[in-house]
């Protein structure tokens, strides 16, 4: 196991080096001209071009690629194009509000649609499982920042009971950390809700038409031990892999979210970083993102193993 | 200790250390009537208003950077941190004086040595500046507080160029950091205006933070816009970043912000409703919607193709589409400069006031069209350009003029509308902005109407009237010279075609009931402005 992990590991790096060439390629293809931006309207091209020239943006693809390429080894991501500050002290400003985020829509989605899934898959084909699909599909079918919109409607403006915007660090409290979570967590996990539901159900019904199920049944075993104890550990495998492949979901989710919430999380640093063709911070921001999303793949691997002792690396 | 009573224990400590911070004090009323929360047009993504000339980079700067002048609301230059100002009998010898005691933000003495740093450091960027520095013949430090600007020939508009709230701004800087290149960006925000600019706690694209600065010494006279006693009635502002409108009004209607600066028009009714809002109009100079062609290639290279669209063009189309049926938020513009002030001039603005669809046909016939494409660039991701460009497109068409939409977003046009190559090969034909009315109260900060050809702003105009009349108003000596020089202008750049005019429009502000001092202004000025 050890050394699947370090292998694993080590695979990580051709692909972090070929996902930073794309990257910077594809940058360096698409229109748009940071220089332009920071001028202003009222700019001449001569000022751009300075400023162009100032930013060290005029200079040949290969020269400014290697250049990036070998900070990069160092642990270096360079610095913003607009506010002058290291990408890596943006990205560590921005990198809670975002853990925060994803960690409580994980812990709401799972702690929903595993039960809900589970139920709708023992009550199948009953109204309570149409009910629970019904609500899957309408997750799946409903926009985010409508699902925002509504949630902050009611609950932020009608009832007052949370706020509408904004991040409170964890550092100021477990309550303001929370209360200002919950609306955005809830918005951000209700694809998520419907997408492991529909997994969990799916997964399950499978499992409960197996004999040692029936067995289980025979002998008088519960039912409650029946769902959670014996059916579900061996339902889990399809399920654990779509709550990793969801992670990703939930990191595109993280841009619409953050933005309706005014959440200063690596989303909306993303998404501000792509109007204004701010080059180092998506390159800093798109590389962390793949090599969380290879560790993501990992822990997953792993946790197969831990699952079902019948998988072996 | 068995297993259960330590799971009791580890339990119980966790559950008062969580409700420990649940029950955190809330900051006393007093307190927070002290801390404004302002949501600002966009994001103060940089923070030199010297290298990155974006509005609300200005603005926030007129928060930490005091200016020697300042313009007031009749648009009329008042001292700030100069106390005197003497000019020779042959103009070309301005000598100035700072008022005594005032001092930056780390506890330094503004000093002259520090104005004359600042104003290179300005006059290298700003277009007055530039104007300026070609007929400079030194700029040095007298004494302590004095400093004189001499010149090869007399400059009339100095304490318009000094006192102007168009981005760059002349702000004054300590002299270590007005040495950094104009064309780079400073590290360290030290001012000497009323708040200091708190670098530690600003998260670019999330929330900048300003505290009042207690050694600040405003002057006597009555506030008015960035003139008179900048004096500060809170304690803390803070900025509040938020990209999406609804999130912002939904904010404002629940007192989490107390001052939105741009809300949409679409939102207005529903803060109208709302008994704890205020809601005005923000800046009553306004903006100038425009679409610019490109002189360079055809069609627009052709004078009467270009009349000829002028010709076709009905404003309230275009206004419309921007603010909607808000009759207050919008005005025919048969010129190029902002309606209500002094200069103002429709000389030669008969064209825009009558559509003529079918003389626009005609002339387009009679001018050789030979059917070109028109690269008409439209950036999606800004409504008021959007909105402008669909009109246009339908405008274009309706003359028979062969319309390329390319539907891109702001970043791609402010790369490409700097091309000069063909609009097949990279080029355009046309693309839509907007000019802050404050910029176009005359020629002196309004490098759209300048018609210098490759000098020019994009789509590079030549027309030596145009040229010739901003000449004259530069030379102007009282208002009359000026006025017959403006004009002029208007005439010749419509006859040219410098740019179209698509109309004036305003946009609101909004604000809590509890929050008091707010005015309409070019910029949000923080000064008086209390918090109950």
């Amino acid at each position: 196991m050890f050394g699947f992990i370090v292998r694993r590991i080590i695979s990580t790096i051709p692909v972090m080096g070929f996902v930073a060439l794309f990257v910077f390629s594809l940058l360096y293809l698409a229109p748009g001209d940071p220089a332009a931006v920071i001028a202003g309207d009222q700019a001449t091209p001569e000022d751009v071009a300075r400023i162009r020239a100032g930013l060290g943006l005029d200079r040949p693809f290969l020269v400014r690629f290697f250049e990036w390429f070998f900070r990069v080894l160092q642990g270096d991501l360079g610095t913003s194009i607009f506010t002058g500050l290291p990408v890596s002290q943006m990205i560590a400003q921005r990198i809670e509000p975002t853990l925060s985020l994803m960690s409580v829509t994980l812990v709401i989605a799972i702690g929903f649609a595993i039960p809900l899934g589970v139920i709708a898959a023992w009550k199948c084909d009953t109204w309570i499982d149409r009910l629970v699909m019904s609500l899957a599909v309408l997750g799946f079918s409903v926009p985010v920042f409508v699902v925002g919109y509504l949630l902050a409607y009611t609950f932020a403006l009608q009832l007052d009971w949370l706020p509408v915007q904004g991040y409170t660090p964890l550092k100021n409290g477990v309550g303001p950390w929370l209360t200002n979570l919950i609306l955005p967590s809830v918005t951000l996990g209700f694809v998520y809700i419907a997408l492991i539901a529909r997994i969990t159900r799916a997964s399950m019904l499978e499992v409960l038409q197996q004999d040692y199920i029936r067995t289980a049944r025979a002998k008088g075993v519960g039912q409650i031990s029946i769902l959670f104890l014996h059916a579900l550990k061996n339902a889990a495998i399809p399920i654990v892999t779509v709550i990793g492949i969801g992670v990703a979901l939930l990191i595109g989710g993280a841009v619409v979210t953050e933005s309706v919430f005014a959440i200063p999380g690596l989303g909306r640093l993303t998404v501000d970083a792509i109007l204004r063709r701010d080059y180092p911070i998506i390159q800093g921001v798109v590389l962390m993102f793949s090599f969380v999303y290879v560790l993501i793949n990992l822990a997953v691997d792993v946790l197969y193993t831990l699952i079902d002792p019948r998988i072996r690396y | 200790m068995d297993r259960r009573t330590f799971l009791k224990s580890a339990g119980t400590a966790a559950l008062v250390a969580s409700t420990g911070s649940l029950s955190a004090p809330a900051l006393a009323q007093g307190a927070n009537a002290k801390v404004l929360r302002f949501v600002p047009q966009a994001n103060l993504a940089n923070f030199d208003p010297i290298w990155g000339t974006q509005y609300v980079v200005r603005n926030a700067a007129a928060l930490v950077w005091d200016t020697l002048y300042g313009v007031d609301e009749n648009l009329v230059p008042q001292r700030q941190m100069v106390e005197s100002e003497e000019v020779s009998p042959d103009g070309l010898t301005w000598t100035f004086k700072l008022r005594p005691g005032l001092k930056f933000h780390d506890g330094e003495p503004v000093l002259a040595k520090d104005v004359v740093q600042s104003l290179k450091r300005w006059a290298a960027r700003d277009p007055m500046g530039i104007m300026i520095v070609a007929q400079q013949q030194e700029l040095t430090a007298v004494d302590d507080r004095t400093w004189k600007w001499v010149l090869k020939k007399p400059f009339p508009k100095m304490i318009l160029a000094l006192a102007k709230n168009n981005a760059p701004c002349s702000f004054i800087m300590p002299e270590r950091i007005a040495q950094t290149d104009p064309f780079k960006q400073i590290t360290e925000y030290i001012g000497s205006g009323p708040m200091k600019f708190n670098k530690g706690e600003w998260v670019p694209g999330a929330k900048a933070v300003f505290e009042k600065f207690d050694a600040y010494v405003p002057r006597a006279e009555k506030a008015s816009w960035l003139a008179g006693g900048k004096n500060m009635l809170v304690n803390r502002i803070e900025w509040v970043i938020m990209p999406d409108p609804a999130t912002a009004a939904a904010a404002l209607q629940n007192g989490e912000v107390d001052w939105w600066e741009t809300p949409i028009a679409d939102l207005v009714p529903v803060l109208r409703k709302n008994a704890n809002i205020n809601v005005d109009i923000s800046d009553p100079l306004g903006n100038i919607g425009a679409f610019r062609m490109n002189h360079l290639f055809p069609p627009f290279d052709n004078k009467m193709i270009r009349r000829a669209v002028l010709t076709a063009m009905n404003q309230e189309d275009y206004m419309r589409s921007i603010v909607g049926d808000d009759n207050k938020l919008w005005k025919n513009l048969p010129g190029f400069f902002t309606p209500d002030t002094p200069l103002y001039t429709e000389a030669g603005g008969e064209v825009l006031k009558q559509r003529n669809i079918e003389m626009a046909k005609k002339m387009i016939k009679d001018a050789g069209y030979k059917g070109e494409p028109v690269v008409c660039l439209i950036a999606q991701d800004q409504p008021n350009t959007k909105a402008m460009g669909d009109v246009t497109v339908d405008l274009l068409k309706k003359i028979g003029l062969n319309v390329d939409f390319v539907a891109t977003d702001w970043g791609t046009v402010g790369a490409r509308r700097a091309q000069k190559t063909p609009p097949s090969q990279g080029g355009w034909n046309m693309f839509h902005t907007w000019h802050a009315g404050a910029d176009c109260l005359n020629p002196s900060s309004y490098t759209a109407i300048r018609a210098n050809g490759d000098k020019a702003w994009f789509g590079w105009p030549t027309s030596q009237p145009v040229e010739d009349a901003i000449v004259e108003w530069f030379d102007a000596k009282d208002v009359a010279g000026e006025k017959v020089a403006m004009d002029k202008l208007n005439k010749s750049a419509l006859e040219d075609v410098v740019y179209a005019p698509t109309g004036f429009f305003m946009g609101y502000q909004a604000w809590r009931k509890n929050v008091t001092g707010v005015v309409k202004g070019p910029l949000p000025f923080f000064w008086n402005v209390a918090k109950a």
